[in-house]
């Protein structure tokens, strides 16, 4: 389990940091989108999936998960979800103001 | 009556409720301002008290979330840092709201301006005030989306870009912090920064520590623009609203700077030589560049923005030497460059609101100043801060810079960064030329008003009283610099208070 879930989370981040250095601004966004759930893997990854009882369970023999993961990943998921919708609306402004996908030809700030 | 534990939470709610209220206030244009301003001027008293009241304990006031004792709960601490760094935060960020009220850009009219405004002095006095990692990651989220909102909405139509860019790095460097409190969970099991001191200094040998070392130094090295992540801080704080990037290149890239306080003080004490010789290097990099981009730029602001490289890049030294004559002079300096960069900051934007047309760029800002000696004289002294001449507060934080080097027996890195900051009289000299002296070209007119110029003026006499009379600040910074000296009184503060 351990190891198909590493290979899991190496396997995101690759894809995500692959996609992120896209010169092509909307896949780059998708490569973000890719990154920051591989990070909340790899936060799930520090013990919260191994438990089988939750953590408010008293009294029961099993083993327990780790609350703290848990409540970490909640909120970078929402917290993610708003950034990625933001970055989403300033990339949808730059394709109707710049009228290219093309990361490297949106440099129109000199001086 | 006020419970003292409570005061800590003052400077971050206040804002938030203000921004709740500015909210509700959708067809009152001109109240949401005024409301704004005395929001942040209540929040400012609130946090001039707290430093007091710190001082006075001479033990930080811990609040605990909820209840929750700390290693497990969210816990707020102020200790001396924290309340200096939130007293200069609030004290620029209400000259930045009184700015934006005499101001005559058209994204001061937006319904959200001041909403954003102060949901951004939310998330900076919250990152300095909380007491946990993943918190940090919260509050330094909801800043940098304000941040980018308010420079999206700039009246420079490629404001969208810079906003763009700077949002794009900071989603990046949020998911280095991620990962950095995720290693250190998996390590030490707690994201408390005292709980987690203390078992990093138990256990030293963790194989994930260093990892998360690195990952949280780059986060902080994002925050404050550091090479080589700098590429985004000229073009952003160029792009933004005058009001907010004098907001932005003082106040916002000191998080950074706090951070590298906190690491090579609180968490990683017996790594911090390393984490030192790093800083170091990365100042003297960042001094040189900094000053010679300054040097090269065609725009005032953005010459500014370059200077901020340089000015960071000087507080990184001093955090370097590490020495407690070393930090303090890196608090002083932090101190001192926010107001001067604010000031000088808004002087450009006034000046560029004034130019034919509306840019800060120096090809339209060319003899602008003629209509306005006032501005001017503020530019001159304000300029000569920057650089580090007597009657001014400059003069006061470069002295000890240099002192503290002298002291630490730095000679190298001291000869490179005194040679560097000649490159600001040199650039400040140009841009004055450029604004004051030069004529305009034949056939075009300044506007005759423009930009307010309460808040520079306000900012500028507060850099003369502390040029003057710089006591107060020196001896605030020496006690900080004792406080930070010592983690156990920090880590005890924490985790034995009952809040």
């Amino acid at each position: 389990m351990d190891l198909l879930f590493s290979i899991a989370v190496g396997a995101m981040f690759a894809i995500g940091i692959f996609q992120v250095l896209r010169r092509n601004v909307i896949r780059s966004v998708i490569g973000l989108f890719i990154l920051s759930n591989a990070v909340n893997l790899f936060l799930l990854s520090s013990g919260a999936y191994q438990g089988v009882v939750a953590a408010y369970v008293n009294g029961s023999s099993l083993t327990a998960s780790d609350a703290l993961p848990q409540a970490l990943i909640l909120t970078a998921i929402v917290i993610s979800m708003g950034g990625l919708a933001l970055v989403l609306s300033l990339v949808y402004i730059l394709s109707v103001r710049y009228k290219i996908s093309d990361a490297d030809k949106i440099k129109k700030l000199r001086y | 009556m006020l419970m003292p534990a409570e005061i800590v939470l003052l400077p971050v709610l206040l804002p938030l409720f203000g921004a709740a209220l500015n909210l509700l206030m959708y067809n009152m244009p001109r109240l949401r301002g005024y409301l704004a301003f005395t929001v942040m001027a209540a929040s400012l008293t609130s946090s001039v008290y707290l430093l007091l009241e710190v001082l006075h304990n001479g033990f930080p006031i811990v609040f605990q979330l909820g209840g929750w004792q700390a290693p497990f709960g969210i816990t707020f601490v102020a200790d001396l840092l924290s309340a200096t760094m939130v007293v200069m935060s609030q004290l620029i960020i209400s000259a930045g709201v009184l700015y934006a009220l005499g101001s005559r850009d058209q994204c001061v009219r937006f319904p959200a301006f001041y909403t954003l405004f102060l949901t951004l002095a939310t998330g900076l006095t919250g990152a300095f005030l909380t007491g946990d990692i993943f918190n940090l990651f919260v509050f330094a989220e909801l800043l940098v989306v304000s941040g980018t909102v308010l420079t999206a909405i700039s009246d420079d139509k490629y404001g969208v870009e810079a906003a763009y860019k700077y949002f794009y790095i900071s989603l990046i460097a949020s998911i280095f912090l991620l990962i950095a409190s995720g290693l250190l969970y998996v390590a030490y099991g707690t994201l408390n920064m005292a709980d987690l001191s203390a078992r990093i200094a138990a256990d030293p040998n963790q194989p994930l520590m260093p990892v998360a070392m690195v990952f949280l130094l780059a986060f902080f090295m994002v925050k404050s623009a550091i090479i080589p992540f700098h590429f985004w801080q000229p073009d952003f704080h160029t792009a933004a609203p005058t009001a907010v990037s004098a907001l932005l290149s003082s106040v916002v890239v000191k998080l950074g700077v706090y951070g590298f306080l906190r690491m090579t003080t609180l968490l990683f004490v017996e790594q911090a030589q390393i984490l030192r010789t790093v800083l170091i290097i990365l100042g003297v990099i960042g001094v040189v560049f900094g000053g010679l981009g300054a040097i090269g730029t065609f725009n005032a602001k953005r010459m500014l923005a370059y200077s901020t490289l340089a000015q960071v890049g000087f507080m990184l030294v001093a955090i370097g030497w590490g020495t407690p004559l070393a930090l303090a002079s890196a608090i002083v300096y932090v101190f001192n460059h926010s107001l001067i960069k604010a000031a000088l900051l808004m002087l450009a934007g006034a000046v560029a609101s004034r130019a034919p047309v509306k840019s800060a760029a120096f090809q339209n800002v060319v003899g602008v100043g003629k209509s306005m000696p006032y501005g001017g004289a503020l530019f001159l002294l304000g300029g000569l801060a920057l650089a580090g001449i007597p009657p001014l507060n400059g003069f006061i934080s470069k002295m000890t810079l240099f002192q503290s080097g002298i002291d630490a027996q730095a000679y190298f890195s001291l000869a490179l960064i005194g040679f560097a900051s000649l490159f600001t009289l040199i650039y400040i000299g140009r841009a004055f030329q450029k604004i004051w002296w030069e004529p305009m070209a034949p056939g075009s007119e300044p506007k005759p008003t423009g930009d307010s110029l309460l808040a520079p003026s306000i900012l500028i006499g507060v850099c003369l009283i502390l040029g003057v009379w710089g006591e107060p600040l020196l001896q605030l910074a020496s006690a900080v610099a004792s406080w930070l000296g010592d983690a156990q009184g920090y880590i005890q503060g924490v985790l034995v208070s009952l809040g």
